[in-house]
């Protein structure tokens, strides 16, 4: 179920730049990269040469690069160079797919449905990134844990859950990779202190348990 | 004095820890190529003699025989003129030893749904695969308490022995079946080791990152 406007697919801090990642986004295989300039870019997790995820590729500059053939996309999704044929002048038709991104509120978004034009951004807020969690459950599922896990009650706007934690709020981006599996990419309001972050590390871990995932015995 | 030898097969993941601390450490090593697959060198008796469960890889230098690479990569990184990579504070070089025996005890695993993979290794890969996925994310947990105490590697805040051997499963895990995708500490530690002066990387880890 698409829920149109901006979903957070990754903490900001976790993309450094000069690298990719690859996630899911309702089944969608996307790519999130960054440039060295500091610009964070969301498209097709395929290169469009021959299907291979651009997302294994590496970034040089401005440019990402298929770890295939070498073709190279620069920021707008056009292709720049393809190094079988060094001379050639790239036709401007070859491109990757791209979406609209943008960074706020310590996370990257991409908007929904993917390739439509942004709507107005994301809600912006001063945050400390905790950390993105992977669980092998439904976004429900894993809002459903939410409340005990971190023991206060909680709001959902959009993509986003703000969880009053007491000494802490929380403020954590809802990503549905799948109908089976989830991402939460947990923040907190202002800059709580080291022991506060640990407190809320190993109650993210606790939430793999009751959202029913086992104990690797 | 003549330098350790190593009974070799490149695209085992343990033969590669070694070879990736040598470089790493400074110390030259000489290598043995055995073809283990389809080969199946490991198995011979010449090599049975050394290392009777038939495991790769056997480090040997004067005199001394070393079946388990733990054991190797602790001797390598204590020779004359290695680059420290054991901790000096005990509590450092606890929690490396910590490390190094969920490497070897507990991500076992990942070597054998690797091998289960790739050399028709018996297993149940998906079974295998399972566990060394919720292996990888105890250590991605791990990883994203060290970032938390601003300490960039698994034992503390230099690189040390513990994070060449788990190094290994996460660079190739992509062989039997595990994504990147969901390991965003593992990632940015990987980039962190990969930079380390003196890597090397193995057939499955691109040289360009």
């Amino acid at each position: 179920m698409t829920i149109p406007g901006w979903s957070p697919i990754a903490l900001s801090r976790d993309i450094e730049a000069g690298s990719s990642a690859g996630t899911l986004l309702e089944g969608q295989e996307i790519v999130v990269w960054r440039d060295q300039a500091g610009t964070a870019h969301v498209w097709e997790d395929r290169c469009p040469h021959r299907g291979m995820k651009l997302s294994f590729g590496f970034v040089r500059g401005d440019h990402i690069t298929c770890l295939y053939h070498g073709w190279a996309f620069e920021g707008s999704g056009r292709c720049t160079g393809i190094p079988a044929h060094p001379a050639l002048d790239v036709p401007a038709t070859i491109c990757a797919t791209t979406y609209a991104a943008t960074e706020a509120a310590g996370m990257i978004w991409v908007f929904q449905p993917l390739g439509d034009p942004a709507g107005p951004p994301p809600d912006d807020a001063t945050v400390t990134p905790v950390r993105s969690l992977v669980l092998d459950v439904p976004l429900e599922a894993a809002l459903a844990a939410l409340p005990e896990a971190f023991e206060g009650p909680l709001i959902r706007e959009g993509q986003v859950a703000l969880l009053d934690a007491g000494a802490v709020q929380l403020r954590i981006g809802l990503q549905a990779l799948s109908a089976t599996r989830s991402a939460l990419h947990i923040t907190a309001l202002g800059a709580p202190g080291t022991g506060l972050l640990l407190d809320l590390l190993e109650r993210a871990q606790w939430l793999r348990r009751l959202a029913g995932e086992e104990i690797p015995a | 004095m003549s330098a350790p030898v190593l009974s070799n097969y490149d695209l085992d993941d343990q033969c590669y820890r070694l070879r990736l601390t040598a470089s790493v450490a400074g110390v030259a090593l000489d290598l043995v190529n055995l073809d283990a697959f389809p080969g199946r060198d490991h198995l011979s008796r010449g090599y049975l003699a050394k290392n009777p469960l038939g495991r790769l890889p056997t480090l040997e230098h004067d005199g001394l025989v070393l079946c388990q690479p733990a054991a190797m990569q602790l001797y390598l990184a204590g020779l004359p003129g290695a680059r420290a990579l054991i901790p000096a504070d005990p509590a450092e070089q606890a929690r490396m030893h910590d490390w190094l025996i969920f490497a070897d005890r507990d991500l076992a695993v990942a070597s054998a749904a690797r091998a289960c993979a790739l050399m028709d290794a018996p297993g149940d890969e998906v079974a295998l695969r399972a566990r060394s996925r919720a292996l990888l994310r105890l250590l991605e947990d791990h990883m994203t308490r060290q970032g938390t105490l601003g300490q960039g590697y698994v034992a503390g805040a230099t690189l040390s022995l513990a994070d060449l051997a788990l190094f290994v499963p996460f660079a190739l895990s992509r062989d039997f079946g595990i994504d990147h995708d969901d390991f965003p500490a593992l990632r940015l530690w990987a980039r962190r080791v990969r930079r380390c002066e003196g890597f090397i990387t193995m057939p499955g880890i691109p040289d360009y990152h």
